[in-house]
């Protein structure tokens, strides 16, 4: 780009002395404008860009660990490391239990929101501000203090959940020791941690919502579900839509909750893509890591691109 | 628009070529010739990481060396365990490396293999002077790429006042006498026999002495060898206790220490570190009640060595210094004073002469099994390939995978993942 702009740059003074210089010249603002723009563009490329670039280019060959003091000396492996992926079964497991923690995850935490912020906007409960702030402290709770509560909620011996299901007869599972009850406890803990910001958000866009609608709606004798059904979903939806995308693209990226609290296991039951991901880069097979991001990038581009065909504007 | 995406095609073309034209492996090994050290006391500032205790400690410790080298001066830089090797990867990427480094053990051939350590002068530090399973450790492709710190090494714990009443006062020598007592000890109340890692990270260091004390090689010079019928008989040993549910296949973190102190669990493998641990959570009586015997013995009684190496980097800029110091540490009566100091183990064999180690009922046992103690092969990808065994160890033990599809399916594993080298 700069190449161009100086090459205009040479034969633009001769112009410009012709008639009374008022602007300055093209090829000046164009320097000036860059020069600006420079601490923002030198740090894009080095930090942002170059990243991005080597990561893609990492992906493409067999960088290890063993190569950190040369690591120009690789081998070019093309698409190996991608086709290897798909023969990896613990990759393919991974990719199986990040699914099913995306599509039950997303629209329970969903759900969970938006019937929280339902019921905090009708005003059906009193005490209005201890529950907002109560369903967002989990959002802004260390992991880590999470992680130890709902270890001892859990625990199949003293803990609260299977004491309770004892009460009412019933011999609970250990849960997290468990390949069939890991993922669905995980899903549940991630969604009850993370519904409050949508709970937030839904609210905002709840309260965006002219009240006169509603009285419209009274007058022609909806119901009360009616009214949400026809009334507050359509004018929900670009709300619907945001939250959809945030929380796909987060779920899809799930690694802190199998991370602190079942560290993949049992038999592989809770491992994620980014937790085998982390693995990968923690055993040095860097290039196969690298390979590896970029097939979750590409899903959650998916993902999104599929919320939006489905939730967006309709013309 | 156009000339944006010409940009972007320059820089990818330009990519392309430094990846196809200038790279490719070379194929030579890093054929490394240990260079001799210079004489005379150390001079100069020798720059050390150290992690955990270790690193608190080693920088007071090394005042020593300094009243010795009056013209050293030592600096110790002190690295947590979690962010260590992440630190030493970046430092050799970056050719900034210290002079000398603590290096994990099972780290030793993914360190080596960058070319990055200096090969030991046998000259100055002498191989026979360390445990013969320790020294290995350092040893990638035939060279010696450090020394050994300090070892450690897998034992078995069991209840003294349990295992006297199941008729076993002084523990039990071989594998049958481990199974006996273990379901003596659980017929006469306990709730289990024995604690055995059921999986999950590590479960390795407990289920590879097993496998060694039967016989089993898990590599030679050119690979993993995990699929024998040694290997086979010892998973399915180790698989009995699961199925016959002497042991558990499920323990929350921090319930094996409070159990055994309660006479719930009668035995378990564990290192050195859980004496200190049990007498915290058993109170000061607690220490009649329970003993260590070397790993039960099949053909040989082979347990796991670990611990931690000094290596000295290539980037170093006081190579001699450094090397220096790491044989004054490695000094019988210096590792004594440092057992002192930090309460870990010795790897030089002298050391365990003197009276502060062998006057130790415990520590005797420890030093005993040491003579007996294997370590993994130093290839790079070891650490892959124990966490590849140690999910088919949780198959093994959770939902009864046959032993032999277990051997067979971690040879696969391991094949496909290669050495590395």
């Amino acid at each position: 780009m700069t190449a161009v702009d100086v090459k205009s740059a040479a034969a633009a003074p001769r112009k410009v002395g012709d008639r009374p210089a008022k602007r300055p010249p093209r090829w000046r603002r164009a320097v000036t404008g860059w020069a600006f723009a420079t601490p923002f563009t030198a740090l894009f490329l080095v930090f942002m860009a170059l990243p991005v670039v080597a990561s893609l280019a990492m992906s493409v060959t067999d960088l290890r660990s063993t190569d950190l003091r040369n690591p120009l000396a690789v081998n070019f492996v093309g698409l190996d490391n991608y086709a290897r992926l798909f023969g990896d079964e613990l990759f393919v497991r991974s990719a199986v239990n990040t699914l099913v923690f995306v599509v039950v995850g997303v629209p329970l935490t969903m759900v969970l929101a938006l019937a929280a912020a339902s019921a905090l906007n009708s005003g059906l409960i009193r005490f209005r501000a201890l529950f907002r702030v109560g369903f967002y402290l989990p959002v802004v709770t260390s992991i880590v203090a999470i992680a130890v509560v709902w270890r001892f909620l859990l625990d199949p011996e003293a803990g609260l959940v299977n004491n309770l299901l004892r009460l009412v007869g019933v011999d609970g599972p250990a849960w997290l020791g468990d390949t069939s009850t890991a993922l669905p406890s995980l899903i549940v803990m991630a969604a009850w941690r993370n519904f409050g910001f949508l709970m937030v958000i839904f609210l905002a866009g709840l309260q965006g919502i002219p009240q006169h609608l509603y009285e419209a709606a009274t007058l022609d004798g909806a119901g009360r579900w009616q009214q949400f059904r026809n009334v507050t979903m359509p004018l929900l939806r670009p709300t619907l839509l945001f939250g959809a995308v945030v929380t796909g693209i987060g779920f899809l990226q799930v690694f802190e909750e199998p991370f602190v609290m079942t560290q993949g296991g049992p038999l592989s039951s809770t491992l994620s893509v980014s937790y085998h991901i982390y693995n990968q880069f923690g055993f040095g097979n860097y290039g196969y890591a690298a390979a590896a991001s970029y097939v979750l990038f590409v899903a959650i581009v998916a993902l999104s691109v599929l919320q939006f065909r489905l939730l967006g504007e309709r013309d | 628009m156009t000339r944006k995406y010409s940009a972007v095609t320059a820089v990818a073309v330009a990519l392309a070529v430094a990846l196809t034209a200038g790279c490719g492996r070379d194929s030579a090994g890093g054929d490394d010739e240990a260079r001799s050290v210079a004489d005379g006391p150390a001079t100069g500032e020798i720059t050390v990481w150290a992690m955990g205790t270790e690193g608190e400690k080693l920088g007071a410790f090394a005042q020593r060396f300094m009243a010795e080298n009056p013209d050293a001066r030592v600096n110790v830089t002190p690295v947590p365990w979690d962010a260590a090797h992440q630190k030493i990867a970046s430092a050799i990427a970056a050719k900034q490396t210290p002079d000398l480094s603590m290096i994990g053990t099972t780290w030793q051939g993914e360190f080596a293999g960058t070319g990055a350590l200096d090969p030991t002068p046998t000259d100055l530090i002498a191989p026979d002077a360390f445990f013969p399973g320790a020294w290995d450790t350092t040893v990638v492709n035939d060279t010696a790429y450090g020394v050994p710190w300090y070892v450690e090494t897998r034992v078995l714990y069991y209840r003294k006042d349990l295992a006297a009443a199941a008729g076993f006062p002084t523990g039990p020598t071989n594998w049958d006498e481990l199974k006996a007592m273990a379901k003596a000890i659980q017929a006469s109340g306990a709730q289990w026999g024995i604690n055995l890692q059921p999986g999950k990270t590590g479960s390795w260091q407990t289920v590879l002495p097993f496998a060694w004390s039967n016989g089993a090689n898990i590599a030679d010079d050119n690979g993993y060898t995990f699929d024998s019928p040694e290997m086979t008989e010892a998973l399915a040993y180790f698989q009995s206790y699961f199925t016959e549910r002497l042991a558990p296949t499920e323990l929350a973190e921090g319930a094996l220490e409070p159990a055994f102190v309660r006479g719930e669990i009668g035995a378990f493998v564990s290192g050195p570190w859980h004496v200190g641990l049990l007498n915290e959570q058993g109170g000061p009586d607690f220490a009649d009640k329970f003993a260590v015997v070397p790993m039960p013995a099949k053909k040989s009684a082979t347990s796991f060595i670990g611990g931690s190496n000094l290596a000295v980097f290539k980037d170093a800029k006081n190579r001699d210094g450094a090397w220096k110091f790491i044989e004054w540490l490695s000094r019988p009566e210096i590792q004594v004073q440092w057992y002192a100091d930090s309460a870990a183990l010795p790897a030089v064999r002298a050391a365990w002469q003197d009276d502060s180690l062998s006057g130790d009922a415990n520590l005797k046992v420890f030093g005993d099994q040491l003579a007996d103690a294997k370590a993994p092969p130093t290839f790079p990808t070891w650490e892959q390939v124990a966490a590849a065994f140690d999910i088919e160890v949780e198959k093994l033990a959770k939902s009864g995978e046959d032993p032999a599809t277990v051997a067979r399916t971690v040879q696969d594993r391991a094949a496909s993942i290669g050495t590395g080298n």
